[in-house]
């Protein structure tokens, strides 16, 4: 298990409201570059890209090099304005996939 | 009065109840400290919920998972950590939480055991450390553990290493002063396994007294073996009284 | 510590990259041409690595705080946030904030593109800090225009390293 997540967000929100999104990450995020014992070295294995979508349009995007660490945390924040899942994409180096979805309640 | 003094140092045992032993949290930062009780925040927990996963998922074959015997762990192993190292009964061995895990495994399970410090045994040894946290350490030192409650503590004073230090020298003797960037703190372990920054990972606190012998230039022991296993008794002991706080966060 | 340094991400010489600045890069010959007051308290190096980030544009000190402590207990995970101060309006906005550790074998760490939506400009994380050095944080706000502000960190060693 390299890779889950807990994002942290209010059930519910009033419209217009601002909610804080928190997104701690598992993942060693890898820098390479150490040795791989056989002369070579171990590539660098990162997620390089977070972008939410909230009701499907995007609201963040994080760009993601060597220097933020391993199992990373972020937060940010949006304005509520409808009931509708906020999806969490994450891109691995070597181009895998992982998505997490939350619901947000508009009352 | 300073010639009492030196004497009261030179003849205070290890282990002295004179100097009451403070958890690996109160060396820390505020903002480090906040980190730790945030379920938010404190990375630890994955290791927990995969733990928690474990806990429940058959093994291959036609074995038991580990809930099938142990229903609602967090009440029937609600404790649990608080009393290991413990020796087992039957065989007469010092066995800490991994250990029995292991022996759990290994016996009652027929499966082949997970290994020291492999993702699966740490996950579930900080599932079941984590049922236990906030309740005071008090592991037995008298009957079948007294001996290996002495050779931990032997091992706590004995000067080891290049460096020429024993344990106690510093974790007795030098506690809240710096080392480099760190506070030497009590070594009272009750936090383990723990999510230390250095590592970017959850560890043992097997692999944290490898990182120890490293620093004095000392043997590194085998984790799991029997002398990080006397010091481990010792030192939860030591710490008797002092909540679990599994998974703890450390530099 | 167990830092490793990758050849990926080596550092050329400080004097190779004045050479290849007064060569060609743009955005170098403006740093040449940066005004001594608003070079003073930054090294060339960094002054460098924030002008290929605004392609030249010279970041006004205002606007944006930067949360970071200033000692860190280990460089591998540091607490890091920034915040603007913007009505975050589609007429007025952060676009993205930069964050940049100029002794770090990569300089830059991350990037936050943020919008009118996110109500407000306030974001965090965890940082790798490889060394005491300057950080700086860098906002492209939406009318064209660059802010920034860094701060100081000590990061200190650990006094255990780690043998496994």
């Amino acid at each position: 298990m390299s890779f889950n997540a807990r994002i942290t967000l209010p059930a519910q929100a009033k419209a217009g409201e601002i909610v804080e999104i928190r997104v701690l990450t598992r993942h060693p995020m890898d820098r390479g570059g150490q040795s791989d014992g056989k002369g070579g070295t171990v590539p660098r294995k990162i997620l390089n890209r977070l972008t939410a979508t909230y009701a499907g349009e995007p609201i963040f995007r994080f760009d993601m090099h060597t220097g933020v660490s391993a199992n990373p945390f972020v937060s940010f924040t949006t304005r509520a304005v409808e009931t509708g899942d906020i999806v969490f994409e994450w891109r691995e180096d070597g181009g895998a996939i992982y998505t997490r979805t939350a619901r947000l309640t508009v009352t | 009065m300073g010639l009492a003094i030196a004497l009261a140092v030179v003849v205070l045992p290890a282990g002295s109840a004179l100097a009451e032993i403070k958890s690996g949290s109160d060396f820390l930062s505020p903002e480090l400290r906040r980190q730790q009780a945030d379920e938010t925040r404190n990375p630890g927990f994955f290791w927990v919920e995969q733990g928690r996963e474990l806990f429940s998922r058959r093994p291959a074959g036609d074995g038991q998972a580990c809930i099938g015997c142990h229903v609602e762990p967090q009440q029937s192993l609600r404790g649990a950590a608080t009393r290991y190292p413990q020796v087992d009964a039957a065989t007469g061995r010092l066995l800490n939480l991994e250990g029995r895990i292991e022996q759990c495994r290994v016996e009652r399970q027929a499966q082949p055991a997970f290994g020291y410090e492999t993702p699966d045994l740490l996950s579930l040894t900080a599932y079941l450390a984590s049922l236990s946290r906030g309740l005071p350490m008090h592991v037995r030192t008298d009957g079948l553990a007294q001996p290996y409650y002495e050779a931990g503590k032997a091992f706590f004073g004995r000067r080891q290493g290049q460096l020429n230090l024993s344990c106690q020298q510093c974790h007795d003797g030098l506690v809240g002063q710096k080392l480099r960037g760190d506070t030497i703190s009590h070594g009272a372990g009750t936090g383990y396994p723990a999510y230390r920054l250095e590592w970017n990972d959850v560890g043992s606190l097997h692999r944290r007294l490898r990182a120890c012998s490293l620093g004095v230039r000392a043997t590194q022991f085998e984790a799991g073996g029997p002398e990080y296993l006397a010091l481990e008794l010792f030192l939860a002991a030591r710490a008797r009284g002092l909540p679990v706080e599994t998974p703890a966060m450390r530099r | 510590m167990s830092s490793a340094i990758s050849p990926r991400s080596a550092r050329t010489e400080a004097g190779i990259d004045r050479r290849s600045l007064m060569v060609g890069s743009a955005a170098g010959l403006l740093v040449a041409g940066l005004p001594l007051a608003a070079a003073a308290d930054t090294p060339p190096d960094l002054a460098q690595l924030i002008a290929r980030v605004t392609e030249g544009a010279i970041p006004e000190r205002v606007r944006i705080r930067l949360e970071i402590p200033a000692l860190a207990e280990n460089g591998n995970s540091v607490d890091t946030r920034i915040v603007v101060d913007s009505p975050m309006t589609p007429a007025d906005h952060v676009r993205w904030i930069h964050l940049i550790a100029e002794k770090n074998p990569f300089p830059d760490m991350a990037r936050f593109h943020l919008g009118p939506r996110a109500g407000r400009a306030d974001v965090a994380t965890t940082l790798r800090i490889a060394q005491s050095q300057k950080v700086v944080a860098l906002a492209s706000l939406s009318d064209g225009r660059f802010v920034m502000t860094d701060a100081d960190i000590v990061v200190t060693l650990s006094a255990c390293i780690d043998g496994g």
